[in-house]
C-alpha cells in the first residue's frame, strides 16, 4: 500500500534540488550561501541513493514475503 | 459508524459515542466556574474598551472616557521627578563649589546625585570608583590630563574632551612612525629611555647607548609637551610620563605602539545630556573620589 | 513489510518516521539544554565567552532557542503528530514512505543549516525566526509538505469523525504557516547572498515581529503540545476524555483570542496606546480559553490517580498540565500594563519562557516519549521504570531552582530600577541591579544542569531499552513483519 509513485516523484526532485544547491555554491556572494549550496547539493545525492535503495530493499522484502507465502501455499 | 454512547461507570457520565484508537470522550457540561470566570475577563475586557483607548477606525481609534494616554504620563512624571530633584538642585547649580561645600544639605544632595550619575554614565569607561581601565584615565589617583580642580573637572565633563564640542579639551600627539617622523629604531631608542628614565623598569635589554641617544630623540620632539623630565603639561593634556599610573599601560611595547601611531581618547560632552546642577554634582563626586586638588 | 490491505486486514502504519523524529527529538533536547547552560554560565561569568565571535552570546542564544523551540519541540510535533494522525485516523500515513522521509531529513537539514548560519553570523534579528530568506524558503517547503501529508492522512481517514487531537494538531498546522509567511516578509540583496531586509519598518516591524512571536507560543508551542495532550494522557492514563464540551468551547476560543495577544510584547514602547491595550485585554480573556486544557487534562485523570504512583512517564504528562496551567496564569498578569511595567526586560520573563517550556513543552514531550518508544521499538516497557523517576525528579527539581531563581532576580532587578531616592534621583545604577541578581543567575545554571542531567538519564533509559529485548507479542510471525517495516 506504500504509494511507490509517490516514492519517486520525491525521488527525482533531488535532481533539481541538487542542481540549485550547485548553482548556489557556484555563485555564492557570502560564505552562507556557498555553504547552504554543496549542503543541498550533497543533501540531495545522499537523499536521493539512499532512496533508490529503499525501493529495491522493498522490492526485495516484497519478494521474499511472495516467496514464503508460496512455500506455504 | 453508529453512535455507541455508554455510562462511565466512575463518573456517571454518557461517553459522546465515538472512538478512536481506544479514545473516547465523556459528555460532562462545561464547568460552571470556567464559564463564569471567563465571562467575568470578557466583560473587564468590555469595560476596559470603553473606558480607554481600544479599537482603531480609519486613521483614528477610539480613545476611550478616561482619555488615557501613554505619552502625557511620562511627560507628567518625567516634569513631576525634574520638579522634585529641583528644588534643591536649582540652589546647587546656583552656588559656587565654595558654597556648597560650606552648606550641608547642598554637600549631601550634590553628593547623591553625584553617586548615581557618575554611575550610569561614567563607571562604564572609568571604572568602579574611578579605578580607571586602559586607555579611561583613573579619576582616584590624582594624575590629572587636564586638572584636578573642581573647576577643572568641571570644564572637563561639560565640554570633553576631542568631543567635537567649541570648548572641548582639544590636542593631538602627530603619529611619529606612521607619518616617517622618527625611524622605528629612534621609535625603539625613544622607549627604551623612557620606559628606564620615567617609567622605572629594569630592561636587560636596554642598551646605554640607545638609551643615551633616546633622550636626546626625546629632548628634541616629546619634551615640549610631555616635559624635560616627563612631568607632563596639563595645558595639552599630555600625559605625566614619570608616573607609576599610566593611560596606556606601563611596558615598553606599549610605548612604541603609542609613538608609532597614538591612540587619544574621546570624551563626549555631556552638557546636551545633563544639566548644570547635575554636572557640578558629578565634578564633586569626582574630586572626592580620592585624587581631587 | 505487511502492505496487503484486504478489507479485513489491520493497517500498517508508517512508524519509521515516527521513530526517526522521536530520536531526533531526543539528540537536540540534549544539544539544546547543553546549550542553554553554557550561555547560562556566560551571563553568570561572561568571560565565557572565550573571546571568539561564534562563542558569543549573541549567535549562540539563537542555537539554544531554535534548538529548544524548533529542533526539540518540532521534531516532537512532526512525530506526535504523524503517530496520531494514524491511529485516531485508521490508516496509513499518506503520501508514500519517502516524502515522510523527505521531512524528516528536509527537516534536520534545516536545523544544522540554520544553527550553523547563527554561528557564522547570519541573522535575520528577528527573534524566534533568525534564519535568513534562503532557510525560511527551505523550511516553507517542508511545512506544505508536511501539511499535505497531514491533512491528506486526515482526509483519507477511515473515521467518521475528527479526533480534538488532529483539531490542535491542525491548527498547530496551518496557523505556524501563515505566521512564518508573514513574519519573513523579506526583500534579498541578492539570489545568491544571504543578506535580506525586512519588508516592514519601524513600530509595525516590531508589532509583525510579536505578532510572530507571541503565535508560536500560541499555536506551536500550546496548540502544538495540546494534541499531544490530548492523545497521550487518556491513553496513558486509559480515561476518556473528561468533557467533549470543553474541549471544542476551550479549541475555537484559544484559536479566535490568542491571535491578537501578540501587542503585550511591547508595553510603553512607541506602540500606540490602542494596540497595547487590545494586546492587553485580549491576554486577560485568553486566560480561562487556556485553562480549559488544564481542565480537560487533569480531570481525565479522575478515576486513574494511582496511576501516577506506578507510572512516572504519566506523572511527567500531568506535571506538565500543572506547569501549562501555571504559565498561562502568568502569562495573562505579566501582560496586564502595570505589571509589565516591572516585570518587563527583567529576568522574570526568562523564569515565565522556561516554566512554559520546561515544565509544559519538555514534560509533556517526556511523557509522549516514555509512552511511544516501547510501542514503537516492540518493547514491553521502557529498560528502568526507576530510571523515569530520577529523571522526574532530577527535572522537577530542576525547574523548581529555575523558575523561583527568576522571581526573585526578575523582581528584584524590576524593584531596583524603579527606585528613586527622595530627591527624585535614581537609587541604583544599572550595574548595581547585575551585581545584585549575579547569585540568583549561579541558581539558575545549576538548575540548568539538573534538568540537562534529567535529560541524560532518560537517554540511557531509551538507549537501554531500543538495544533490550523485543516484546513477546512482537516475536509472532505475522507482527514480526508488520514490525520490520
Amino acid at each position: 500500500m506504500d504509494n511507490q509513485t509517490a516514492n519517486s516523484i520525491v525521488g527525482f526532485m533531488m535532481v533539481p534540488l541538487g542542481l540549485l544547491g550547485l548553482l548556489l555554491a557556484a555563485r555564492a556572494v557570502d560564505v552562507e550561501i556557498e555553504i547552504f549550496g554543496y549542503g543541498l547539493v550533497i543533501f540531495a545525492f545522499l537523499f536521493g541513493f539512499s532512496t533508490i535503495k529503499r525501493v529495491y530493499d522493498y522490492r526485495d522484502a516484497a519478494r521474499a514475503i511472495a516467496h514464503k507465502e508460496a512455500g506455504h501455499g | 459508524m453508529a453512535l455507541n454512547i455508554e455510562r462511565d461507570e466512575h463518573t456517571g457520565t454518557d461517553t459522546t459515542g465515538h472512538e478512536w484508537d481506544g479514545l473516547k470522550e465523556l459528555n460532562t457540561p462545561l464547568p460552571k466556574w470556567w464559564l463564569y470566570t471567563w465571562l467575568a475577563c470578557i466583560l473587564w475586557a468590555l469595560v476596559y474598551f470603553v473606558f480607554f483607548p481600544s479599537f482603531p477606525y480609519g486613521k483614528g481609534y477610539i480613545h476611550g472616557l478616561l482619555g488615557a494616554s501613554s505619552r502625557n504620563d511620562v511627560m507628567a512624571d518625567v516634569k513631576g521627578f525634574a520638579a522634585e530633584r529641583n528644588a534643591v538642585m536649582s540652589k546647587v547649580a546656583a552656588a559656587s563649589f565654595d558654597d556648597i561645600r560650606k552648606n550641608p544639605e547642598l554637600l549631601a544632595a550634590a553628593q547623591t546625585a553625584g553617586r548615581i550619575t557618575f554611575a550610569n554614565n561614567c563607571q562604564p569607561c572609568h571604572g568602579a570608583g574611578g579605578a580607571g581601565n586602559p586607555g579611561f584615565p583613573a579619576l582616584a589617583a590624582g594624575s590629572w590630563l587636564w586638572g584636578g580642580k573642581l573647576e577643572d573637572i568641571q570644564q572637563t565633563i561639560t565640554h570633553g574632551i576631542r568631543s567635537g564640542d567649541d570648548a572641548a579639551r582639544d590636542s593631538q600627539m602627530p603619529k611619529f612612525g606612521t607619518d616617517g617622523l622618527l625611524k622605528p629604531e629612534e621609535i625603539q631608542q625613544v622607549a627604551d629611555y623612557v620606559s628606564t628614565a620615567f617609567f622605572g623598569l629594569a630592561l636587560k635589554d636596554a642598551a646605554p647607548a640607545s638609551i643615551a641617544a633616546g633622550k636626546d630623540i626625546f629632548a628634541a620632539n616629546c619634551a615640549s609637551c610631555h616635559g624635560d623630565n616627563g612631568e607632563g603639561n596639563r595645558d595639552v593634556g599630555a600625559p605625566r610620563l614619570a608616573s607609576k599610573i599610566h593611560l596606556y599601560g606601563g611596558t615598553r611595547d606599549l610605548i612604541v605602539r603609542q609613538v608609532t601611531s597614538p591612540h587619544m581618547g574621546v570624551m563626549p560632552n555631556w552638557n546636551g545630556r545633563l544639566d548644570t546642577a547635575t554636572i557640578k554634582s558629578v565634578a564633586i563626586y569626582v574630586h572626592d573620589l580620592g585624587g581631587g586638588e | 513489510m505487511a502492505n496487503v490491505t484486504t478489507g479485513s486486514a489491520p493497517v500498517t502504519y508508517n512508524e519509521e518516521v515516527v521513530r526517526k523524529f522521536i530520536i531526533a527529538a531526543i539528540f537536540w533536547a540534549v544539544v539544546a539544554f547543553a546549550v542553554g547552560c553554557y550561555l547560562a554560565a556566560e551571563l553568570t561569568w561572561p568571560e565565557l565567552n572565550l573571546g571568539y565571535s561564534f562563542t558569543n552570546f549573541g549567535r549562540l542564544r539563537p542555537v539554544h532557542t531554535s534548538g529548544a523551540i524548533f529542533a526539540f519541540g518540532g521534531s516532537m510535533l512532526f512525530g506526535t503528530s504523524m503517530y496520531v494522525v494514524q491511529r485516531t485516523c485508521q490508516v496509513r500515513l499518506w503520501g508514500g514512505s519517502a516524502l515522510a522521509n523527505f521531512i524528516f531529513w528536509a527537516f534536520q537539514f534545516f536545523i544544522v543549516m540554520a544553527a550553523l548560519s547563527y554561528v557564522l553570523g547570519f541573522t535575520e534579528g528577528r527573534e524566534y525566526a533568525e534564519p535568513e530568506w534562503h532557510l525560511d524558503l527551505w523550511l516553507t517547503m517542508i511545512w506544505v509538505l508536511y501539511a499535505i501529508v497531514y491533512i491528506g492522512t486526515i482526509i483519507m481517514r477511515k473515521e467518521p469523525h475528527i479526533y480534538v487531537a488532529n483539531w490542535f494538531y491542525l491548527a498547530f498546522i496551518l496557523t505556524v504557516a501563515v505566521l512564518h509567511l508573514g513574519n519573513n516578509m523579506a526583500v534579498p540583496v541578492s539570489f545568491f547572498g544571504a543578506k535580506s531586509y525586512s519588508l516592514f519598518s519601524g513600530t509595525q516591524d516590531a508589532m509583525v515581529q510579536w505578532w510572530y512571536g507571541h503565535n508560536a507560543v500560541g499555536f506551536f508551542l500550546t496548540a502544538g503540545f495540546l494534541g499531544m495532550m490530548y492523545y497521550f494522557i487518556p491513553k496513558a492514563a486509559n480515561r476518556p476524555v473528561y468533557s467533549y464540551r470543553l474541549s471544542i468551547f476551550h479549541f475555537w476560543s484559544l484559536i479566535f483570542l490568542y491571535i491578537w495577544a501578540g501587542p503585550h510584547h511591547l508595553h510603553y514602547t512607541a506602540l500606540p496606546d490602542w494596540t497595547q491595550i487590545l494586546g492587553m485585554t485580549f491576554s486577560v480573556m485568553l486566560w480561562m480559553p487556556s485553562w480549559g486544557g488544564m481542565i480537560n487534562g487533569l480531570m481525565t485523570l479522575s478515576g486513574a490517580w494511582d496511576k501516577l504512583r506506578t507510572d512516572p512517564g504519566l506523572r511527567f504528562s500531568v506535571t506538565a498540565v500543572g506547569f501549562y496551567g501555571m504559565s498561562t496564569f502568568e502569562g495573562p498578569v505579566m501582560a496586564i500594563r502595570d505589571v509589565n511595567a516591572l516585570s518587563h526586560y527583567t529576568n522574570w520573563t526568562i523564569g515565565h519562557v522556561h516554566s512554559g517550556a520546561l515544565g509544559w513543552v519538555a514534560f509533556i514531550s517526556f511523557g509522549a516519549i516514555y509512552y511511544l518508544i516501547p510501542v514503537l521499538w516492540k518493547r514491553d516497557a521502557m529498560y528502568s521504570v526507576k530510571l523515569i523517576s530520577w529523571h522526574y525528579w532530577t527535572a522537577t527539581l530542576g525547574i523548581v531552582f529555575y523558575i523561583t531563581s527568576m522571581w526573585v532576580a526578575g523582581i528584584m532587578e524590576g524593584l531596583m530600577w524603579r527606585a528613586y531616592d527622595a530627591q527624585g534621583f535614581l537609587q541604583y545604577s544599572f550595574v548595581e541591579s547585575v551585581v545584585a541578581v549575579h547569585p540568583f543567575l549561579m541558581i539558575r545554571l545549576f538548575g540548568g544542569l539538573f534538568f540537562l542531567l534529567g535529560a541524560l538519564i532518560m537517554v540511557y533509559n531509551a538507549y537501554k531499552t531500543i538495544r533490550g529485548p523485543r516484546s513477546a507479542a512482537s516475536m509472532l510471525p505475522n507482527a514480526a513483519l508488520a514490525a520490520g517495516e
